[in-house]
């Protein structure tokens, strides 16, 4: 072939490679994007599922633990002082 | 006497040609690049001994029969070796940034514009006398543009096996010039004021995305370009041991000893294919010259592409980090962090650079594969 005609060719192949990658990597984004949305909504509707939780209640007043190492402490003190 | 003769006859002394020599300089001239100058060490360390070895005379290494010989057609000529690597490489690959914000695809493709101008260049190179590129040479030469080792060999290896040498040399000493060659291309088609565009901070992304991502690359290389396959297939099959997190031995081999014992072989292999007879001709510097353009090309439209997107996206871009299109991983990606630091020293673009750097990787596939499928 003379190279006016590999010219041409290797022109085409030019535009016929760039569209080609373009096309193929918006697809691609395309694919990321729904996929992301889809993935979103699904892990959205599993976390909004309610989930039974034995909720602790809000305790009144000083917690049990606190109220133990408290009494520990005074008998500790008592303790040294006799 | 005759004994003495016939041993002196068996020396290398006696037996050294004038291009053996040349090329034997070559050799530690990349040994010199690789130890003194820490330029892509790894593969120039390999192929620089692999060119020494095949130019010792009488030893014929490359001959058939020769270690080399045997080396260069289990690895390169059947195309195993550079597809070894691309799974390492996917098992190394973190596709996050990309999967957080895939329009970054986009500037991936924009810097396949190197590898598409330099063919044509490479066929223009033709009114010279002296060159007589055909398609496919052209073809390998360009995919140098790619900045994707490699993708290069694989490529060469399939069009052009008589360049391979000079393409897979000039493919891996740009890269190793990526700090040298990209920031003056970058400096000189961005403002200061773009270059301290900071951009929002990504989103996290799911450990299901990112599972899901090397199967859907899979699955449309399949249905639009099954010629890409091949050099896909297997980095996305790399990329899934990883990110499944049920194969970490696999993954981990992946990412070490098989990468590592096939660079080995892949660097000598390149090397035996420097034979005076194969590389001192007027094509190299062609080479040489197209795959310098290449890269600037690449970069440049990566730059332009970022601008434009810039102007139409509301989340803004830092066009510095269209250059890191061109695979070259992560070293294109570290420029453009190093270039942005220097216009503004709290705007750290790594993460942002490594989506348009891992989409370089995958559009330089996809490239080779259109490449394969037309000219091939």
């Amino acid at each position: 072939m003379d190279i006016g005609g590999l010219l041409t060719t290797a022109a085409s192949l030019m535009l016929t490679g760039m569209v080609g990658v373009f096309i193929f990597l918006s697809i691609l984004i395309s694919a990321v994007l729904l996929m992301s949305k889809l993935l979103g909504r699904f892990e959205n509707s599993a976390s909004s599922v309610p989930v039974r939780t034995a909720k602790l209640q809000p305790q009144q007043g000083v917690p049990p633990t606190h109220i133990a190492a408290i009494s520990a402490a005074i008998a500790q003190f008592r303790n040294k002082q006799q | 006497m005759d004994g003495l003769l016939n041993l002196w006859h068996a020396t290398g002394i006696a037996n050294f040609t004038f291009p053996a020599l040349i090329m034997i300089a070559v050799g530690c001239l990349l040994l010199y690049l690789a130890i003194a100058r820490n330029f892509e060490p790894l593969l120039l360390l390999p192929i620089g001994f692999g060119a020494i070895l095949t130019n010792i005379p009488v030893a014929g290494l490359s001959d058939p029969g020769g270690l080399l010989y045997y080396v260069y057609h289990i690895g390169i000529d059947s195309g195993v070796f550079p597809l070894l690597i691309f799974m390492g490489v996917g098992a190394l690959t973190d596709f996050s940034a990309l999967i957080a914000n895939p329009r970054m695809l986009l500037l991936g493709a924009a810097a396949q514009f190197g590898i598409f101008a330099t063919l044509f260049g490479a066929i223009l190179l033709n009114f010279i006398p002296g060159f007589e590129f055909t398609l496919q040479d052209a073809s390998a030469i360009a995919i140098i543009g790619g900045a994707d080792g490699p993708t290069a060999i694989f490529l060469a290896s399939k069009l052009a096996p008589d360049l391979l040498g000079a393409i897979a040399v000039a493919a891996y000493s740009y890269m190793a010039l990526v700090p040298i060659i990209q920031p003056p291309i970058m400096r000189a088609l961005t403002t200061p004021e773009e270059r301290q565009i900071q951009m929002p901070q990504l989103r996290a992304v799911s450990k299901t995305e990112k599972i899901i991502f090397p199967l859907m690359v899979l699955s449309l290389t399949i249905l639009f370009l099954p010629a890409a396959t091949p050099l896909v297939g297997m980095f996305c099959l790399g990329n899934l041991m990883r990110e499944s997190g049920v194969v970490d031995r696999l993954s981990n081999s992946a990412q070490n000893e098989i990468i590592n014992i096939t660079t080995i072989f892949l660097g000598l292999a390149v090397g035996s294919k420097l034979a005076a007879d194969k590389f001192l001709t007027v094509e190299t510097i062609g080479i040489l010259v197209l795959g310098a353009l290449a890269f600037a090309i690449g970069t440049a439209s990566g730059v332009f592409m970022a601008k434009g997107l810039n102007k139409i996206s509301k989340s803004p871009i830092n066009p510095l980090v269209g250059a890191a299109g061109v695979s070259a991983v992560p070293m294109a990606a570290r420029v453009v962090n190093k270039v942005g630091l220097e216009s503004n020293p709290h705007n750290f673009l790594l993460m942002h650079a490594m989506g348009p750097n891992v989409a370089g990787v995958l559009g330089s596939a996809v490239a080779a594969g259109i490449l394969l499928a037309i000219v091939g």
